[in-house]
């Protein structure tokens, strides 16, 4: 299905499809195989657009950063293999991204684990995943779709991020209709239609590091409006002068509900309190006062002892 | 990035090769696709950023295709649309194609076929795919700034330097060494080569340390002067070759990647400024060229000839951080005011300052004079390109 290389003899390599993963909000993901090698591959389809002047210089961007992230090799971060593209439909060409393939994900780690983790070992995947955000961030990459889906876990239990390729050029905007795409893990700026920048990443790791302690996702609305109405009944409702002042916000300050009011301690009781206060500090609704990766990693979550409780 | 260099055994077995073109042929196709891309980014108004990255696509791209299978003009073409988009300085493909109609003679422009604004955007996708979407390249400039910055000495002689060292980097796109070297290595060896022409000798550096015997060993490891030789002499030669015809390049042996014997032309230049491509010698000639030894001293040399085209560096005041001694009003773009250049104007319309070249067996002149010289001279027993003059 997709075909890389070139002439005069030079490695082509083709894969065929397996079975579709699903994994991944702008392309369809599969299950792969290099049909040279036998490798298996996680193949990601997107469909980008092309402009009079051909592939768009957005797309070039992205592509070029993801090259040039792969090259440092960084351990929580997904390899990118190649790069192929496939036919041109319409006005629209197939583009391959090849990533090496993990079988699990956290979603499925923690369905494995019902009985939950020592804090130890919620230390250390909290630490990998803020560490492979720190590295996004670092490289001007917001990931905008972190959650335990994309978060792989390798066999010998390390994190790897995965699928944050043509974020821009793949916006939230162009989201395909058939895909149910979650909100559970989506930051208040996103959900609000608001400018947003690396604090919707923290955001959502904050989310996932509770679900960690709980076995459960924190927020989970079905609808942008159900979403922000969980957040502020788990995180309270932030006070007026936090609330955005656009104009064109669908969202009034004063147009919620909130009922049967909870706080993250007796949602998460087995929690730490150096673990409370980290999570605290990534889940402010105020974008500009959440905690940022770098920041986070010297956490003092970090620093303890590793302590069995 | 990794898998993008090759040696020379290497350079010489390419898909045009295997086409029947022979090596000489190849280089000289490389030259003239990088020298267009070159000029047609500068009339574009495109940086020096922008058109390196289009040589760079060029180079690395008839590395796995045959310069009889794809016309060297579109794919420069599509090169420098494709880098465009990437350094995120746009052109339209059509404004590229049309400076491209006027530049090139009908023949030439005959490759584009019936419609080549398309043919450039199917090429387009063959290009990212060998390319491998490797698009992010890194080119010799930043480091040359960087480095310059660490060195001390005199300023103006410093900034001619560099200005020269520049140059040589412009220049060196024509030729397939970002094929063969990283960026930090061509631009150490530049700033070598353009130091001792224009006799800026680093005795001192800012970050120097006691096991540090030359500059360099503070940035790269393990560079051989043997290498470093190597790598200038494939930029010099450029400027031996005759300006219009088939080059006259002197191959190198295959095989090794960090030695090269010296070609007993080089630095072989055309001395006697004259202007005239006759005047470009052969491989063959006598390991002594006629040296003028009045040719005009250092202090002499205008940066104008120097700049044989494209972009100028920028002031190393301008760049933030410029150590003290850098700062100062930046230097003179006499160049852009220039008529548009030729091909190598500088060194077939003025004589280059290299300073005379002393026999054979000449004792290696004292290039080290703060320290002990470097323990391994590999090129003691051959003919320094470019001593010190007696003292």
């Amino acid at each position: 299905m997709a075909q890389s290389g070139s002439s005069m003899g030079e490695r082509t390599s083709t894969y065929e499809a397996i079975n579709k993963i699903g994994r991944g909000a702008y392309g369809t993901v599969y299950r792969a195989r290099d049909k040279q090698s036998g490798q298996e591959v996680a193949l990601k389809k997107v469909c980008i657009p092309l402009t009079d002047d051909g592939i768009p210089m957005n797309t070039l961007r992205e592509i070029a950063l993801l090259k040039q992230l792969n090259s440092y090799d960084h351990p929580n971060i997904v390899k990118l293999l190649d790069i192929c593209h496939g036919q041109q439909i319409g006005k629209d060409i197939m583009m391959f991204l090849v990533f090496e393939h993990v079988e699990q994900d956290l979603a499925m780690y923690i369905e494995k684990h019902p009985k939950g983790f020592a804090t130890t070992q919620i230390r250390n995947m909290s630490r990998e995943i803020i560490t492979g955000v720190d590295f996004l961030h670092s490289n001007r990459i917001i990931h905008r779709d972190l959650k335990p889906q994309n978060l792989l876990v390798t066999s010998d239990g390390h994190i790897k991020l995965a699928d944050f390729g043509l974020a821009k050029t793949y916006d939230f905007q162009m989201k395909l209709t058939s895909v149910v795409v979650t909100l559970w893990y989506r930051a208040p700026e996103i959900l609000l239609g608001l400018p947003y920048a690396t604090p919707v990443d923290i955001w959502s790791v904050g989310c996932i590091i509770v679900e960690l302690y709980t076995l459960k996702p924190l927020f989970c609305g079905k609808s942008e409006n159900e979403q922000l109405n969980e957040i502020l009944r788990i995180i309270g409702k932030p006070s007026k002068e936090d609330w955005p002042e656009v104009d064109n916000i669908p969202i009034k300050w004063n147009s919620f509900d909130i009922e049967n009011q909870v706080d993250i301690k007796s949602l998460a009781p087995n929690m730490c309190e150096t673990a409370y206060s980290l999570v605290m500090d990534m889940l402010f609704f105020d974008p500009t006062k959440r905690t940022t990766a770098l920041k986070a990693l010297n956490h003092e979550f970090f620093l303890e002892e590793p302590i069995n409780t | 990035m990794p898998g993008w260099y090759y040696d020379k055994k290497e350079l010489r077995n390419t898909p045009s090769a295997a086409d029947g073109i022979d090596y000489k042929t190849e280089m000289r196709y490389r030259k003239k696709g990088a020298r267009f891309i070159i000029d047609t980014g500068m009339e574009m108004d495109l940086g020096y950023n922008t058109t390196a990255t289009g040589v760079v696509y060029f180079h690395r791209f008839y590395m796995f295709h045959s310069f009889k299978q794809f016309p060297r003009y579109v794919t420069a073409c599509c090169c420098l649309f494709l880098a465009g988009k990437v350094e995120e300085t746009p052109k339209k493909c059509k404004d590229i194609i049309r400076i491209a109609k006027t530049n090139l003679d009908d023949l030439k422009f005959a490759t584009f076929g019936d419609d080549p604004k398309e043919e450039v955007m199917i090429l387009e996708r063959i290009l990212l795919q060998t390319i491998k979407f490797d698009l992010q390249v890194e080119h010799p400039y930043q480091y040359l700034l960087k480095y310059a910055k660490c060195l001390k000495g005199d300023k103006a002689k410093l900034e001619k330097m560099v200005q020269m060292a520049w140059t040589f980097v412009n220049d060196s796109l024509c030729t397939t060494l970002c094929l063969q070297w990283e960026p930090e290595i061509i631009a150490v060896a530049l700033m070598y080569l353009a130091g001792k022409l224009s006799k800026f000798e680093v005795v001192d550096w800012v970050g120097r340390t006691p096991k540090h015997l030359r500059w360099w060993d503070m940035f790269v490891e393990d560079v051989t002067m043997d290498l470093l030789e190597d790598i200038c002499h494939q930029v010099l030669d450029l400027y031996s070759q005759p300006a219009t015809k088939s080059p006259s390049q002197s191959p190198p042996p295959p095989g090794q990647r960090s030695a090269r014997p010296p070609s007993p032309t080089t630095p072989q230049n055309n001395r006697n400024g004259n202007g005239n491509d006759k005047q470009a010698m052969s491989p063959e000639t006598p390991s002594i060229p006629p040296i003028n030894t009045k040719i005009p001293p250092p202090s002499d040399i205008p940066q104008f000839p120097y700049q044989t085209f494209t972009n100028v560096p920028p002031p190393l005041a301008s760049y933030v951080s410029a150590p003290p001694h850098l700062a100062g009003p930046p230097p003179p773009p006499p160049h852009l005011a220039g008529p548009p250049p030729n091909v190598f104007p500088s060194f077939v319309s003025h004589p280059p300052p290299f300073p005379p070249v002393v026999p054979p067996n000449a004792p290696p002149p004292p290039f080290y004079p703060n320290g002990p010289p470097p323990p391994a001279q590999p090129h003691n027993s051959r003919r320094p390109y470019f001593p010190h003059p007696p003292t």
